[in-house]
């Protein structure tokens, strides 16, 4: 190949990098691997991580371990759509340009919403683009300018990521305030009428079904946005945000079709309603015809984005979470309707087993035990969470999640959740270490 | 042909589901939060939707299908068992909220790639969080945005992109608050050094640029470059996305750059999935190092009984850096890319040069032989080179617009004949300073077999008449796609009829 251009060697090729910034020597890295060598090297060492599945798992917190049919992974490795990349020649990108619009309408349905993009990162970027694309939609009409309200409640590498994201636009984030049932105190709620938006989780990051997010729309009015996150599994059961009024709903999609994989790749559902198209983020499939008038579909609204307005773009999403959005689309095509609510109920029935299980408990209290929740909520223990789950790791559960990562000031909450994937005797289990933990902290006490 | 909304067979029995735990009439819900109406979804059968999904795949081009030379993608051979790799439940089924103790095998591969990456880049500290390129620039031009906050530098209010820069990086960086200012490129498609000289100013936050450039071009004056901007005392960012033309060859720190983005799916092979998911570590030099976004993953020996839990010598632990602008995603990043791409590293180890090489010999031999086949073609008067070169990186830009001038045919129309023939087309019209551009990468993947091949049926596109090419795509499972009307007529979902 090299004669045939004329040259003698491969630094030929090189001859326009100066020698000023010549890497000199070999790169200080293991030598060359072959096939079996690195899948052997991959097991031992991701075989010394503990799987969730290996132990009896009650960790949630924003991700869920839900299971995901057999042919999801089968039909999301076929080379066709595993190897391609964004589709900027419709021509012969049909078949993904397809599924994205088909899952366009299975969220839209999902969620109550006209319009969804084919998605985000994750759910908290989701959010964060939720909360720019709000204010400028809304900038120009709001009384309180350049502001939006977040629950207080909001986990803080969520909160994170929204100031990262707003800081630019310079985006003062407020906060909505709520009881100590943890229910949404809408009194705060109407001080953010007049803002660009309201972000609300529901389920809320307790665990808790709020039933007075129905009331924020009649509050906040028609200037204000309603953005909620929500849980996708959970509307197999509960009101989709867009019938009461939610103006962008957004979420961790990963529930439906991926595996938690160390958090991510997962994806970002964003969804709104027909006020938001023109400034919303993301890529959107729109369906069209070619030139013998057969249907056809291809990407479209692209003026608001990076490659074509540049600086003025809405975002700088380029590369998405197309595949694991496909995932998605085919769990929820395999689920249909009915489906979807039994895997909602099921989610929902060991969530109230584990309920009554745990709340039999003497020393241990439920602090929101009058309150519906979906999947997980919050134990308040006799003692820290961290010792609890340290005891509770020592005899092979992953007992659920650590609340003082979030709020410090409570030392003794943990978050446990409860899927589609606990049994009645793995909550029996948990229920009679922690009664064994709880007890010897009274001894202790 | 149908979609999925079109089919509604027996009631959603997809896939059969254990019964719940309680009965469903025990849960209750409020009329305030209960559902209503479930999603109108449709009813498949499993053989229904492995069918319906099966006939979309063939209707989709990938690297697996043909050749596909799109230009600043790096669309190389996905090893499959990367894919097997992904599939070990020790990072499938791991959730990041694990402790440390949990998972010291992923930490440790994360540690390992934060190093491969730092010695390949000659930056001093990695993050494996941003999870693609555009979030990678958007990160560290935060994290130089926070430098100076602190340093009190709050003057520095522009980021200078070339104009041929990726559209991300002005995005990312107006994202951040900053103004752009975009410089000029000179005829032969490099950097303008007086240009730069000419914005470069105490204002001045950042300098972003790539590196081969975007038409496949060193820009030898980078070190220069670099000078000019630390000169006013603003910062180099290096965006990565055309790292694959010189690892083990040179280097962003080599260069002057004190931060850089990796799109690892391009350099090493994350299946890019028709869109995403991608992954877009940053590097950065010291003195940024405790603005990165956290946590990092740190080694050091073991302590009490971590001892009996390591899994070579070391321990493995987060750590938050002093400054941190915080998180950029909820969670570790795009884990599950990381690992992949592990996988495609270790395959070169320390010979990832000969990957660089191997890249660069391919763009530039089929450079070659396109403009030889066209010539024997006596077709050579309608294709020219993007920019005049002796030597090209890893890609090349080609301007059709001698075909354009002499018959009408654009780049597009050659794209769409290249379908025809069974290719996935270049990159047509970018960079927006070669007029009727094509960017052609062929990646180190490809034989000398396939380049050759490619060559000769682009020399053909070129002699089809141009009433032909306006025609094409004709093979293909639907033929050239109304834009204009799919704008026009906005159908973002399917609708019920009794809507």
């Amino acid at each position: 190949m090299l004669a045939a251009m004329g040259m003698s060697s491969i630094e030929d090729l090189f001859e326009d990098i100066p020698a000023e910034v010549r890497m000199t020597g070999d790169l200080p890295l293991p030598p060359p691997q072959s096939e079996e060598e690195i899948l052997a090297d991959a097991r031992r060492l991701l075989g010394a991580n503990v799987a969730m599945g290996e132990r009896v798992s009650f960790l949630g917190a924003g991700l869920y371990r839900n299971y995901v049919p057999a042919s999801v992974f089968q039909l999301v490795t076929r080379g066709e759509f595993l190897t391609a990349y964004t589709p900027y020649q419709p021509e012969v990108s049909q078949g993904m340009l397809q599924a994205m619009w088909e899952f366009q309408t299975l969220i839209s349905e999902l969620v109550g919403l006209p319009v969804a993009n084919l998605s985000l990162y994750d759910g908290s970027t989701a959010a964060a683009e939720a909360l720019t694309c709000a204010v400028r939609v809304h900038n120009r009409k709001a009384t309180e300018k350049d502001t939006v309200y977040v629950s207080e409640l909001t986990p803080p590498d969520r909160l994170s990521v929204m100031h990262n994201y707003c800081q630019g636009a310079e985006i003062n984030i407020k906060f909505l305030r709520h009881h100590a049932d943890g229910t949404l105190d809408l009194e705060s709620v109407s001080e953010a009428a007049g803002s660009c938006g309201v972000y609300i989780e529901q389920p809320n990051p307790l665990g808790i079904l709020d039933g007075g997010l129905s009331q924020i729309k009649d509050i906040i009015g028609e200037h204000t946005a309603l953005i909620v996150a929500v849980q996708p599994v959970s509307l197999g059961l509960v009101e989709a945000p867009g019938q009461y009024g939610a103006d962008i709903v957004v979420g961790e999609g990963q529930p439906l079709g991926s595996p938690v994989t160390g958090g991510g790749p997962i994806y970002g559902i964003f969804a709104c309603s027909k006020t938001y198209l023109r400034l919303m983020p993301g890529r959107i499939v729109g369906r069209s015809i070619d030139v013998d008038g057969k249907v056809a579909y291809c990407l479209t609204l692209s003026t608001r984005e990076q490659h074509i307005r540049r600086h003025r773009a809405t975002s700088n999403i380029c590369t998405n979470e197309t595949l694991i959005a496909l995932m998605g689309a085919m769990h929820m095509a395999l689920l249909g309707p009915e489906g979807l609510q039994a895997l909602a109920v099921r989610n929902m029935t060991a969530c109230l087993l584990a309920k009554q299980k745990l709340g039999e408990i003497e020393q241990i209290h439920l602090p929101h035990s009058n309150s519906h929740h979906f999947n997980e909520f919050v134990i308040e223990l006799p003692g820290s969470s961290e010792d609890c789950l340290a005891h509770l790791d020592t005899v092979g559960i992953i007992g659920g999640f650590d609340l003082s990562a979030w709020y410090p000031e409570r030392k003794n909450w943990l978050l446990a959740t409860f899927t589609d994937q606990t049994s009645e005797k793995q909550i029996e289990l948990l229920a009679a270490h922690l009664a064994v933990w709880a007890t010897s902290q009274g001894v202790n006490a | 042909m149908s979609h999925l909304f079109e089919h509604n067979g027996a009631e959603g029995k997809g896939y059969s589901q254990p019964a719940p735990v309680l009965p469903s009439s025990s849960i209750a819900l409020p009329p305030s939060l209960a559902r209503k109406n479930l999603p109108r979804w449709p009813r498949l059968s499993e053989p229904e939707m492995v069918r319906h999904y099966t006939w979309m795949s063939k209707r989709n081009f990938g690297i697996d299908t043909g050749f596909y030379p799109l230009g600043s993608c790096t669309m190389k051979h996905n090893p499959r068992v990367n894919e097997v790799i992904a599939q070990i439940p020790g990072i499938a089924d791991i959730h990041p909220h694990q402790p440390e103790h949990h998972i010291q095998g992923l930490l440790a591969i994360f540690h390992e790639m934060q190093y491969m990456l730092e010695v390949c880049s000659g930056m001093d500290q990695v993050t494996l969080q941003p999870v693609a390129g555009a979030q990678g620039e958007f990160t560290a031009v935060r994290c130089v945005q926070e430098y100076f906050r602190l340093r009190g530098e709050t003057q520095r209010t522009k980021v200078i992109v070339p104009d041929s820069a990726h559209g991300t990086n002005p995005a990312s960086a107006a994202m951040c608050g900053f103004e752009i200012v975009e410089i000029p490129s000179r005829v032969d498609g490099r950097i303008d050094l007086d240009a730069l000289r000419a914005v470069a100013d105490e204002t001045t936050a950042v300098m972003m640029i790539t590196n081969p450039n975007t038409l496949g071009l060193f820009e030898a004056d980078i070190v220069e470059a670099s000078a000019i901007v630390h000169d006013v005392g603003g910062q180099m960012y290096y965006d990565g996305a055309n790292f694959n033309a010189i690892l083990g060859i040179t280097s962003p720190g080599l260069m002057g750059f004190d931060a850089v983005h990796f799109n690892l799916h391009k350099t090493f092979s994350q299946p890019h999935g028709g869109g995403g998911p991608g992954s877009g570590p940053i590097g950065v030099k010291s003195h940024l190092a405790e603005f990165l976004p956290g946590p990092l993953v740190k080694k050091r020996p073991p302590v009490g009984n971590e001892s009996q839990m390591v899994i070579d010598d070391m321990w493995y632990g987060w750590y938050q850096p002093t400054h941190s602008i915080g998180k950029v995603q909820q969670w570790h990043g795009n884990a599950g890319a990381v690992i992949r791409c592990w996988a495609y590293y270790r395959r070169y180890g320390r010979g990832l040069r000969t990957m660089s090489e191997h890249a660069v010999l391919n763009a530039n031999y089929l450079r070659h032989a396109i403009h030889k086949a066209a010539k024997e073609a006596g077709v050579d008067s309608m294709v020219r080179d993007g920019a005049e070169a002796k030597v090209a990186k890893h890609e090349f830009t080609l301007s059709l617009q001698p075909a354009k001038e002499m018959h009408g045919i654009s780049a597009m129309d050659v794209a769409k004949g290249l379908l025809d023939k069974g290719y996935m087309a270049p990159t047509v019209y970018f960079p927006l300073v070669v007029p009727e551009c094509m960017m052609v990468e062929p990646t180190e993947t490809e034989s000398k077999d396939t380049l050759d091949t490619f060559a000769t049926h682009f020399a053909e596109v070129l002699q089809v008449d141009a009433e032909t090419l306006h025609a094409a795509p004709i093979t293909t499972p639907v033929r050239r796609v109304d834009e204009v009307y799919a704008a026009r007529n906005l159908c973002l979902r399917h609708e019920y009829d009794d809507e």
